[in-house]
């Protein structure tokens, strides 16, 4: 049970991840992502090497979808595995294997993966496809945001009879750099969703400070003083 | 304002850190370890770069004294950094530049680095390197929590005047594969160390299960049978 946008931004070339579900800690998993070589989730029963090599692969100049041919030829579980690889150029594709369960499936456009498994219904991820397509010249991170939550509300995990809540999730972008633009994470809570939408609005004002101190310490604002002014601003 | 330790379990070579500060989601920017090279943490006013490139250089043969020669050369702001760094022989190199704020320092135990800014004083770091030390045969993600309630307990980020809460926390520990075999965080919360210990005793609870589901898919419970498991065993 888990449902995933990976988006690639058209304009700046941003990739990221949206994820949520009903294991604990499921950032975890999430560190298929490199700033200018791709995107990449492997779900379901996950095979937890499928990130490294499909981020290796894809850094050689391998296309999304040789790339997934490869982490299924490599895997004698395809079966039950749900991946999905966006490369730099946005060929995006994904594998929903015949043995995953609850409904599964996958919604794949240029630039983006809607995918989820022990879910409500091929709803669900139609309404992630919707909710991260709505506004495309919004910042990724945004779009993402919107994707999973657009999942929750259309009924996320489980089945009209039992249905199952989020306990983790995350939000992860990078851009240009050796490290990630944004990088956030619930993993055990009642409602990770709706959690991660909050984390997301509290760092959301501290990512430029913290960026700009890091990159001139000299001078820099205090984070108290910093705080004052966000109070301030209110 | 920040506290932390990096560590190495001699028994396994398993490498980790463990960290926590006032500022928000702190977990996002641990970039640097890597199995069986080493793990790298730049803190204070941090270049980000650093964690990266240490990885790549420690992984290319270069010991942490060399590294650290070479972040300097590379950094117009070096003194305003505070790095560890450790690889996988357990050789380290430390630094705390002196632009960081507030009462900041490193200190160098058995297979660990302390190092912290804005702490109440240098007894911090020796309640961080007690929790470490304190049960060396435990895994290592147990010794890095204890090492963060150590440092917790000996009064932590603030000064004289005023106690700064621990807003975000996390634990990593790699072993030999590609990802972390412990990642856990949280990211915005009043109590980040207390959280924390909830959630990484709640994950270990869960780790076993997670990893045979992935490994043996044709065999594995659903979760709704596991966590019903769980609840009757704490019943």
């Amino acid at each position: 049970m888990t449902y995933t946008i990976l988006g690639r931004c058209q304009r700046t070339g941003r990739v990221g991840i949206g994820i949520a579900t009903f294991s604990i800690t499921v950032g975890r998993y999430c560190w298929g992502v490199k700033s200018n070589v791709g995107v990449t989730v492997s779900q379901a029963f996950a095979n937890e090497r499928n990130n490294a090599l499909a981020l290796r692969l894809l850094t050689q100049g391998f296309t999304a979808r040789a790339v997934l041919q490869q982490l299924m030829d490599n895997d004698p579980y395809a079966e039950y595995r749900q991946i999905g690889v966006i490369d730099r150029t946005g060929m995006a594709v994904a594998h929903t294997g015949p043995k995953t369960r609850g409904w599964s499936g996958h919604v794949v456009g240029e630039n983006y993966v809607a995918f989820g498994n022990g879910l409500m219904g091929p709803e669900i991820a139609d309404a992630i496809a919707k909710g991260f397509l709505a506004e495309p010249e919004s910042d990724l991170e945004h779009r993402l945001l919107m994707g999973i939550e657009a999942g929750r509300d259309a009924g996320g995990q489980g089945t009209r009879e039992r249905p199952k809540t989020e306990r983790s999730a995350a939000l992860r972008v990078y851009s240009t750099d050796t490290f990630a633009d944004i990088d956030l994470r619930v993993d055990l809570h009642e409602t990770a969703v709706d959690e991660l939408r909050r984390v997301w609005s509290y760092f959301k004002p501290y990512e430029p400070y913290y960026r700009h101190r890091e990159r001139n310490p000299r001078g820099a604002m205090g984070q108290e003083e910093f705080m004052k002014t966000l109070q301030a601003a209110e | 304002m920040t506290y932390s330790i990096i560590g190495r379990c001699p028994r396994t070579g398993r490498l980790g850190l463990g960290i926590t500060t006032f500022s928000l989601a702190v977990g996002g920017r641990c970039e640097g370890l890597a199995a069986n090279v080493g793990v790298c943490k730049t803190q204070a006013f941090p270049n980000r770069t650093n964690d990266p490139l240490g990885i790549k250089l420690m992984g290319q043969g270069y010991v942490p004294s060399r590294v650290m020669e070479m972040f300097a050369a590379n950094d117009t702001e070096h003194d305003f950094r505070q790095i560890a760094i450790m690889d996988r022989e357990g050789r380290i190199a430390a630094h705390t530049g002196s632009g960081t704020r507030g009462w900041s320092g490193h200190k160098i135990d058995a297979d660990c680095v302390a190092f912290g800014n804005g702490l109440v004083g240098p007894q911090v770091l020796d309640g961080l390197i007690a929790g470490f030390t304190a049960k060396p045969d435990d895994a290592l993600e147990y010794r890095l929590m204890r090492a963060l309630e150590g440092g917790r307990d000996a009064g932590g980020q603030g000064d004289a005047n005023s106690h700064r809460p621990e807003r975000s926390a996390a634990i990593k520990v790699v072993d030999r594969l590609d990802y972390p075999d412990v990642d856990v965080r949280v990211d915005v919360h009043r109590t980040a160390v207390k959280e924390l210990r909830r959630v990484l005793e709640e994950f270990k609870l869960y780790e076993e299960f997670y990893r045979e589901r992935g490994r043996n898919p044709s065999k594995a419970i659903p979760q709704d049978v596991f966590v019903a498991n769980l609840k009757k065993q704490r019943a």
